[in-house]
C-alpha cells in the first residue's frame, strides 16, 4: 500500500509500526542461533525502531542482569554509565522487579517523585541526568516464563510523548523477543548437550583405544596402587606371562603371587621408582611362572596426580629369557671356539717343536754318514745321503711356511703406517746379500704408506719380492718393481717382475696352499708363500690378484684396506 | 784348578748326540755335562740326590738349556735358576726347536741371556754351535763367582 499523503499520521504511525514489527520479528528469528548477537539485535532494533533508548535485563534465578543496550540519540547527548553481564539480586532492581511481578509500567511524562520510592537514587539520578521524559518498562514473558524485562527510555525535549501505540508496539516486540530468547536458550542448550554428548563419544572412543593399545602390547603392562601395591591393572600379555587370568591378579600384591624372596624383590623396585618419583631400570630380574622361572627386563615408571604425588606404579616388563638364552649359548660358542683355537696353537707348538727334531736327526747323522764314512761309499751312495739331506731340510722348510701360515690366521692384526718403500729396501737388501752375483734393476716407488700391520706386511712383501727375485733368477736383464697403481677403480700395491711369469689359465691356482706352477727343479718353494700373501690381504679386508704370461713376467696386486676406505 | 764345563739339558738322544758331535766338530773341548730332564737339571745345578757331591772346582761356563723337558719344563728351571742367589748370574741359552713368539717373550721374560733356535740343516747347527761357544766361553765376560 503506497502514501498517498492522504493517510492521516496515526495511520502512517500504525503502517510503520507493523512493519516494524515484521522486520524485526524476522531479525529476531534469524539470529536465534547466535545468542549473544540476538540480545543485541534486540535492543539495536527496538531503540531505532521507536526510536529510544533500550536497555535488556535478563532474570536467572534471584538475579538480574543488563545483558544489552542501544543508546538512539544525537551525538554528544549524555550517556548511560553501566556496567554489561554483571548479575545483581533482584531484589534490589526495585522498578525492573516491580514490573517482573505486577506488569508493564507505563509512564509517558517521567514522575521523578512517584519513582523515588520505587528505585535507587543512583538510577534515579542517572534517568535525570540523560534527560529522560517517559519510561516504558514491559516484562520479557513467554509460554508462562518471566526472562527479563525491557526498559524503553524516551529522552530528549525534542520527542513527541509516548503513547499507547508505542506501548502495544514495545509489548508486542518485547513478546517476540521473549519468544527469540526462549528458542535461542533451547537451541544452545541442545547444542551444548550435542556438544557433550559428542566429547563423551570422543572420550569412549580415546580410552577404547587406549585400553585396546595397553591390552595388545606384546609386553606385560600392570599398574599398581602406589599406597597398597596391588595390582589395578594387568594386559593380556602379563595374564599369559604369569598363566594367571586378570580377576586372580587384580587387587592382589606380589606377595600373594610370587615366591617371599622374589616378592620381597619387586616391592623393593616400586618403593624406590615411588619415592625417587622417577623411572627406575632394572635390567634383568627372575620371575617363577608355571612355564618355570622367566627372565624379565623391567621398566618402573611413577605415574602422579595432580599435586605431584605417585598416586599409582606403571611397569612394562619385557621378557628377555630366550635372548639371555641365545647370549649363555652364543659365550659357550665364542668359549669353545676359543678353546678350538688353544688347541690349535698347541698343535702348531707342537709341529714346530716335535717335527723339526728327528729332521734334524735326518739330516744331522747323514751329515756325519757323509764326513765320517764318506770314503766307504761311492759318488752315488754320497748323492743318496745328500738327497736324504735336501728332502730334510725341505721339510723343515714347509712346517716353518705352514706355521708362518698359521700364525698370519691366528695373530692379532694391529695396524700402524708402514713405510712400504722402505720395508721393500731391507727386503731386498736380504735377497741381494744372499745371492751377492746377482744383478736386478731394482725399482721401488718412494714415499710408498699404508695402515697396516707391521709384521705381516713384512711377511707379505718378503714373499712377493722373495718370489719375483726368484723368478727372474734366469733372466740376465732382470727388473723388479714395486708401486701403486689404479687398477679397476682401485688403488693398489704391485710388486711387478720380468721373470718366468705364467699361464692366466691357472690364475686361480696361484694362491692355493701347496699350489705350484712350476716344476721344484725349475724354482725351488714350498707353494705356501703366496697362499700366506692371500691370507695376510684377506685378514686386512684388502684383495690380491695377478696378471701375467708365461715367459713375460708377473704383476701382483694387493690392497691392504676394505675398497670403501681406499676410495674415501 | 777350575773346571769350566758346558751344562747341555737335553732330553732328546739324537740331538745331544749331534750338539756333542758339534763341539768336537767347532774344537770347543770343555767338559760338557748333559742332564736329561728338568728334575736332574735342578738336582744338578742345586748340589742335591746324584749331584750331591758335584766338586766346588766345577765352574759353570754356560748352560744349554731346550724347553721341552720332562719332568720339570725347561721354562721352570730358567725360574728356578734365575731365583736362587747361587744360580741367578749363570749365562743361560735357550736352545731349542720353537721359535713361536711367546716362547722367546717368556724366555727373555724369566732371564734368558740369549734364545737359539736349532736350525734343521746340521751344517748350520755347527755354525750356531761354533758361534755360541766362541761367544759365551771365549768373548763373554762371566760374573765373577
Amino acid at each position: 500500500m503506497a502514501d498517498d499523503g492522504t493517510s492521516t499520521p496515526l495511520v502512517k504511525r500504525l503502517r510503520d509500526g507493523l512493519r516494524l514489527v515484521s522486520t524485526v520479528t524476522q531479525a529476531f528469528a534469524e539470529t536465534t542461533s547466535d545468542y549473544p548477537r540476538l540480545l543485541e539485535v534486540i535492543a539495536c532494533d527496538i531503540a531505532e525502531a521507536i526510536p529510544d533508548t533500550c536497555v535488556v535485563n535478563l532474570v536467572s534465578g534471584d538475579t538480574i542482569t543488563l545483558v544489552a543496550i542501544h543508546e538512539a540519540v544525537p551525538e554528544g547527548a549524555p550517556r548511560l554509565r553501566y556496567v554489561l553481564d554483571q548479575a545483581y539480586p533482584l531484589r534490589m532492581a526495585g522498578l525492573s522487579a516491580e514490573v517482573l511481578a505486577r506488569g508493564p509500567l507505563f509512564m509517558p511524562r517521567i514522575d521523578f517523585d512517584a519513582l523515588r520510592a520505587r528505585m535507587s537514587p543512583e538510577a534515579l539520578d542517572q534517568l535525570r541526568r540523560i534527560d529522560t521524559t517517559g519510561l516504558l518498562v514491559v516484562p520479557l514473558a513467554t509460554r508462562g516464563e518471566l526472562l527479563g524485562v525491557l526498559w524503553i527510555i524516551r529522552r530528549g525535549n525534542h520527542q513527541p510523548l509516548l503513547d499507547e501505540l508505542d506501548l502495544e508496539i514495545v509489548q508486542d516486540l518485547a513478546n517476540h523477543a521473549a519468544l527469540a530468547i526462549l528458542n535461542a536458550r533451547l537451541f544452545q542448550r541442545l547444542e551444548h548437550s550435542e556438544r557433550l554428548r559428542a566429547a563423551e563419544e570422543r572420550a569412549v572412543q580415546a580410552s577404547s583405544l587406549l585400553d585396546a593399545i595397553v591390552e595388545n602390547i606384546p609386553d606385560m603392562v600392570f599398574v599398581k596402587d602406589a599406597a597398597t601395591l596391588s595390582f589395578v591393572r594387568f594386559n593380556r600379555a602379563g595374564e599369559q606371562l604369569l598363566g594367571l587370568s586378570r580377576d586372580q591378579l587384580l587387587g592382589k600384591t606380589d606377595f600373594d603371587l610370587f615366591p617371599a624372596s622374589e616378592a620381597a624383590f619387586f616391592t623393593t623396585k616400586d618403593r624406590e621408582t615411588l619415592s625417587a618419583t622417577r623411572m627406575v631400570d632394572i635390567p634383568e630380574e627372575p620371575i617363577q611362572t608355571p612355564r618355570g622361572t622367566r627372565w624379565l627386563h623391567t621398566k618402573k615408571v611413577p605415574l602422579l596426580d595432580a599435586t605431584g604425588r605417585a598416586a599409582y606404579l606403571l611397569g612394562i616388563s619385557h621378557d628377555i629369557t630366550e635372548r639371555k638364552l641365545a647370549i649363555a649359548e652364543l659365550s659357550a660358542a665364542k668359549s669353545a671356539a676359543e678353546d678350538a683355537n688353544r688347541e690349535l696353537e698347541s698343535f702348531s707348538y707342537s709341529v714346530a717343536h716335535d717335527l723339526r727334531t728327528p729332521l734334524r736327526a735326518i739330516d744331522g747323522f747323514s751329515q756325519a754318514l757323509t764326513e765320517d764314512y764318506g770314503e766307504q761309499l761311492d759318488s752315488e751312495g754320497r748323492r743318496y745321503l745328500s738327497r736324504v739331506r735336501q728332502s730334510a731340510q725341505r721339510m723343515a722348510g714347509l712346517i716353518d711356511d705352514l706355521l708362518t701360515l698359521s700364525r698370519v690366521t691366528r695373530s692379532e692384526l694391529r695396524r700402524t703406517r708402514v713405510d712400504l718403500s722402505a720395508l721393500a729396501h731391507t727386503v731386498i737388501a736380504t735377497l741381494q746379500r744372499l745371492e751377492p752375483e746377482r744383478r736386478v734393476e731394482i725399482v721401488i716407488a718412494p714415499g710408498l704408506v699404508v695402515d697396516a700391520d707391521p709384521q705381516l706386511t713384512t711377511i707379505a712383501l718378503d714373499n712377493l719380492l722373495g718370489n719375483a727375485w726368484k723368478f727372474t733368477s734366469k733372466r740376465s736383464n732382470a727388473r723388479i718393481e714395486l708401486g701403486q697403481a689404479e687398477r679397476n677403480g682401485v688403488p693398489a700395491f704391485f710388486v711387478r717382475d720380468n721373470g718366468a711369469g705364467f699361464d692366466m689359465a691357472y690364475r686361480d691356482k696361484l694362491f692355493g696352499v701347496f699350489q705350484r706352477l712350476h716344476p721344484e727343479s725349475e724354482f725351488p718353494g714350498t707353494g705356501i708363500g703366496l697362499a700366506t700373501v692371500a691370507r695376510i690381504t684377506q685378514r686386512h679386508r684388502g684383495r690380491i690378484w695377478a696378471e701375467g704370461r708365461p715367459g713375460a713376467g708377473a704383476t701382483f696386486y694387493f690392497t691392504l684396506m676394505e675398497y670403501p676406505c681406499m676410495i674415501a | 784348578m777350575h773346571d769350566r764345563v758346558i751344562v747341555l739339558v737335553e732330553d732328546n738322544a739324537n740331538d745331544e748326540e749331534l750338539t756333542l758331535r758339534a763341539f768336537r766338530k767347532s774344537n770347543i773341548l770343555n767338559r760338557v755335562v748333559v742332564v736329561r730332564d728338568g728334575a736332574e737339571a735342578l738336582d744338578y745345578f742345586f748340589r742335591r740326590g746324584a749331584y750331591a757331591a758335584r766338586p766346588a772346582s766345577e765352574v759353570i761356563q754356560v748352560v744349554l738349556l731346550d724347553l721341552k723337558l720332562p719332568k720339570v719344563d725347561g721354562l721352570d728351571v730358567l725360574r728356578s735358576l734365575r731365583a736362587d742367589e747361587r744360580t741367578r748370574l749363570i749365562p743361560i741359552v735357550i736352545l731349542t726347536s720353537s721359535a713361536e713368539d711367546q716362547d722367546l717373550v717368556r724366555g727373555y721374560g724369566l732371564g734368558a741371556n740369549s734364545y737359539v733356535r736349532k736350525p734343521v740343516d746340521f751344517n748350520q747347527f755347527v755354525d750356531a754351535v761354533r758361534q755360541l761357544g766362541l761367544y759365551w766361553l771365549v768373548i763373554n765376560q762371566a760374573a765373577p763367582v
